[in-house]
């Protein structure tokens, strides 16, 4: 019997991705010239195909897949998913105001991705840890 | 800070040979969340704690001890 349930061997599976394709970005791409940033794209396509494969799994399972104690610990990751999100936001606007223009819209879409990658990576972990806290 | 409460889920469930997953699915959360309840890690709302008793046959009291947590000396 697995000692892990269904919601945490998924939060595994995101943060496995998130991983690969930040190392594969910081050992191949970060370097790499104009055009070839296709780490937003690479990170896009995982995400969709993770949702799909995840709304496959969730439908063949006959067991419980989430109860109230996986809502409480989503809702304790959202909320410091949220609180970095906030962050980001705010320093976007002090670098706006420190600087007086955001430099590009490319520059602007970067930070807003990069944040939301942060987010997510911050969420999957706090809520590992609330799973592995109350086991 | 130290779960103020205790349950005899465990004791309840050998009683009548039930497996961690049999009492999952007849209260309709996960074994890792009765395991969690189980072992003073998770505290389980009102209503799951209404079918846990149910499942067994006893009154709430008999599933779930409150023990407040003792206060200062003043």
């Amino acid at each position: 019997m697995s000692r892990l349930s269904f919601q945490e061997k998924m939060l595994w599976a995101q943060l496995l991705g998130i991983g690969v394709v930040v190392v594969f970005y910081g050992r191949y791409l970060v370097h790499a010239g104009p055009g070839h940033h296709y780490f937003h794209a690479l990170l896009l396509l995982l995400l969709f195909l993770f949702g799909s494969v995840r709304l496959i799994a969730r439908r063949r399972s006959g067991n419980v897949v989430e109860d109230e104690r996986d809502h409480s610990i989503a809702s304790i990751g959202a909320r410091w998913s949220n609180v970095i999100l906030w962050l980001g936001i705010a320093l976007i606007l002090v670098l706006y105001w420190d600087h007086g223009s955001m430099h590009s819209a490319h520059f602007v879409i970067g930070i807003l991705f990069h944040l939301l990658v942060l987010a997510g990576s911050v969420r999957i972990i706090r809520e590992l840890v609330a799973y592995r806290m109350s086991a | 800070m130290k779960n103020p409460l205790r349950n005899t889920i465990r004791e309840l469930r050998a009683a009548r040979s039930m497996t961690q997953q049999e009492l999952a699915e007849l209260i309709s959360v996960t074994r890792q969340t009765v395991n969690a309840i189980e072992g003073d890690k998770y505290s389980p709302s009102l209503e799951v704690a209404f079918r846990i008793a149910h499942v067994f046959g006893v009154p709430l009291e008999q599933v779930f001890q409150y023990s407040p947590p003792r206060s200062r000396a003043k």
